[in-house]
């Protein structure tokens, strides 16, 4: 790994600075790295970076959207999993930045060759070492020089050191970053939080994104925006001036931010329509420009790359049926095509095709038969959980209420699930002949609504409630430790 | 069969052009393993919060993949309606009995491939809402695997985050699977019950092959797979009965056709 060595070197060195003198420029594309105590770097298994590494090289995409997880500063390594809204991102933890960082840094190494530390006091020139990139680099620098008063923030580790020696490398990219005002927000971010890596600092590592920083910027906005609040982006949703807001400062909102990743939008029927017409006043889908379907469709949060894309996809559907009527689905099943044509009449082609029909709509019922179970349980189990940990917090005399209201509330909810198709009876009669069962609270622990109360009330956080949560025995089990915790391993 | 296996096994009967965007089912096993087998120390809470955090990242990573493939695969599929749409009514109209050069030769060709056409849509998007149910119902298994092996609380709140996200709320492909039907009502010539039976079996070896052959392949699968659980909770889901499998069953399954 190309990256320990260097990073050695560059412990030694660090050390011989007081404050971290990253420079103006070196900053600048310095999101704040991790500052992860230090013995978490050498702890970083060979292992388990090697399949950090070999997975985000197996997963392009992966790199681009954590592009966007700027700055989800305070949030990125706390790993409970407890955001409501929040993209994944918001669970990096300081380990997963390790693995990352230390890809792309070796990355970035064997691209600039061995870096004698660019390491200088506050607004020194680097020393032009090593590679004409640097020297290419040493006028940009001095673009991001403003931006040296961001740099008062610590920096003590190897890797921050390691990331500063990287950022000259994308030095080209930061002067973009120095044009767009959200670099005072990040800046904000830096200083104030030292443990997150900011999706920057990722962007500047994928090639093909830099020069697309900028407008990429804006793009996010509306992806963010188009994520989280909902999954359906109307396209009329809000979305906050592209430049004030694109960092995501706000921790719920964790994608947007880089510029790397394609921005994603989720498409609806109304939305395509109002492209459609735009088109069609342009004269066409050959004949249309994104910027102009933008304009006239005027709907807000949509960028040019949105567009784009979109058109992109829409010539291409229009193109491959106009060429040849009906090619684009035998593109799909190209043996059927020959031997049922040829072989079979016209009839029998119906006739085909009404089975498949058939089938592909069976398959379609069952598929949202089981979604609809699958959120009923979760739905439930949610419930469950609410019910369980106001039970908790309102005492044992409460208990002999709640315990009543717990049955009916249950007992509606499974008769809703009685209700819904045939398939999901067994289910609804599993949780009733559990019901039946209070005393075992084995593996198939599930809605104890007929405990007893004075069971229940024998221990305080009453984890004979079976509740079939996993969760609740932890947290609120304060007194009695063996048993939530041994429930929680026989509960599935 | 183990639900790995039979993931596996599902994606290469039925999408294997689509087969690096599904789950990692397998690797991500691997990970639970590893982290419940690394010994825990008493104050280990800082390595324990790290293979969590790993796995969560991982994970976060998968949901992104889905994520991104499905809305990729959702704005392609919105574009196609509307154009399986103007092509019905600019066949109607031009060659139609009403139309303006009425043919009717040119009219039931068209037809015909548009019939084809429009099933074969409606096959791809039920595979798609298929791609998207198995990828959740492996990140459940996962997570449920996880909570039970490293006794963490990770399931409820994760798979609450999961549920809103754009790869499973197949809403709209759902609605835009039942415009596809109610078009193919009309496109389709009426026929009687009698007819049908009989040509029907005749049907079944001509439609072995094609997307028919993917969506069957699914059907057979989610049957396996909800077969019975050997972990019965209220998490799970009850076995899938299906009417007329023995049907299903009979279509020959030949090599998957790759999606493209």
């Amino acid at each position: 790994m190309e990256a320990r060595p260097a990073f050695s070197i560059e412990r030694s060195s660090v050390k011989q600075l007081t404050n971290m003198g990253v420079s103006g420029a070196l900053s600048s594309s310095l999101p704040v790295l991790p500052t992860p105590p230090e013995e978490k770097y050498p702890k970083l298994p060979d292992s388990q970076q090697a399949t950090a590494e070999k997975e985000l090289m197996t997963r392009p995409l992966t790199n681009s959207s954590h592009l966007n997880s700027s700055g989800v500063v305070g949030h990125l390594f706390s790993s409970s999993p407890g955001y409501s809204t929040d993209l994944h991102h918001s669970s990096l933890s300081p380990h997963e930045k390790h693995s990352r960082n230390a890809h792309f840094i070796s990355q970035s190494l064997s691209n600039m060759g061995s870096l004698p530390l660019l390491y200088s006091s506050n607004n020194e020139p680097l020393p032009s070492t090593t590679s004409s990139h640097y020297s290419k680099e040493s006028s940009a620098l001095w673009n991001a020089d403003s931006l040296s008063s961001f740099l008062d923030f610590p920096v003590n580790t190897s890797i921050e050191n390691s990331q500063v020696e990287n950022s000259a490398s994308t030095i080209m990219a930061s002067e973009e970053y120095c044009k767009r005002n959200e670099w005072h927000d990040w800046a904000d971010q830096l200083i104030s939080d030292d443990e997150t890596l900011t999706s920057d600092w990722n962007d500047l590592f994928v090639d093909n994104n830099i020069p697309d920083l900028e407008p990429k910027v804006t793009s996010q906005v509306s992806k963010l925006s188009s994520q989280f609040p909902g999954h359906q982006f109307k396209g009329q949703q809000v979305v906050s001036a592209p430049s004030g807001e694109n960092c995501a400062i706000a921790p719920p909102s964790s994608s947007a931010n880089s510029a790397s990743v394609k921005p994603r939008m989720r498409w609806t029927p109304e939305l395509h329509e109002a492209f459609v017409e735009a088109v069609n006043q342009l004269g066409g889908s050959e004949r249309a420009t994104p910027k102009g379907v933008l304009k006239l469709m005027k709907v807000e949060g949509l960028t040019i790359y949105h567009v784009k894309s979109h058109l992109q996809k829409y010539r291409t559907a229009r193109y491959r049926p106009e060429t040849s009527e009906g090619s684009s689905e035998k593109r799909v099943t190209p043996v059927e095509q020959v031997s049922s044509l040829d072989l079979k009449t016209g009839m029998e082609i119906t006739e085909a095709l009404r089975l498949q029909m058939d089938v592909q709509k069976r398959l379609h019922e069952q598929l949202e038969i089981q979604r609809n179970l699958q959120l009923r349980i979760e739905e439930q189990g949610r419930y469950l959980q609410m019910m369980f940990e106001k039970q908790c917090k309102s005492g044992i005399e409460k208990f002999k209420a709640p315990a009543s209201s717990l049955e009916s509330p249950s007992a509606a909810a499974s008769e809703a699930i009685k209700d819904s198709p045939a398939k999901s009876e067994t289910e609804a009669s599993k949780l009733d002949h559990s019901k039946t069962e209070p005393e075992q609270a084995k593996d198939n622990i599930t809605m104890e609504e007929s405990s007893p109360p004075k069971e229940v009330g024998e221990k305080h956080n009453a984890p004979e409630t079976k509740v079939s949560e996993n969760s609740e025995p932890q947290p609120h089990a304060g007194e009695d430790d063996t048993q939530p915790s041994k429930r929680q391993r026989t509960e599935e | 069969m183990k639900f790995g296996k039979r993931l596996k096994k599902q994606i290469q009967e039925t999408l294997p052009g689509w087969q690096d965007k599904f789950l990692s089912y397998k690797e991500l096993k691997k990970l639970v393993r590893l982290i419940s087998a690394a010994p825990r120390l008493s104050n280990g809470s800082m390595d324990y919060g790290k293979a969590e955090a790993e796995f969560v990242y991982l994970l976060n990573n998968e949901i992104d993949k889905f994520n991104l493939f499905f809305m990729e695969q959702e704005e392609d599929f919105i574009i196609r309606h509307k154009e399986l749409q103007q092509r019905i009514k600019r066949v109607v109209e031009l060659w139609g009995p009403n139309g303006s050069m009425p043919s009717e030769r040119d009219y039931e060709e068209e037809m015909a491939k548009i019939r084809k056409a429009i099933v074969d849509f409606h096959g791809e998007m039920v595979l798609l809402v298929n791609y998207s149910n198995i990828n959740y119902t492996g990140l459940a298994k996962i997570l449920k695997k996880y909570d039970k092996r490293t006794g963490g609380l990770l399931r409820l709140p994760f798979i609450q985050k999961v549920l809103e996200q754009p790869f499973f709320t197949t809403d709209l492909i759902s609605n835009l699977v039942r415009e596809c039907e109610s078009i193919i009502d009309t496109v389709f010539p009426a026929e009687e019950e009698a007819e049908r039976a009989k040509e029907a079996k005749e049907a079944i070896v001509v439609a072995g092959e094609g997307i028919l052959r993917n969506t069957v392949a699914a059907l057979l699968t989610m049957q396996e797979i909800r077969r019975g659980s050997s972990t019965k909770s209220p998490f799970s889901l009850p076995p899938l009965n299906l009417p007329d499998s023995e049907l299903i069953k009979s279509i020959q399954l030949n090599a998957a056709v790759p999606i493209l």
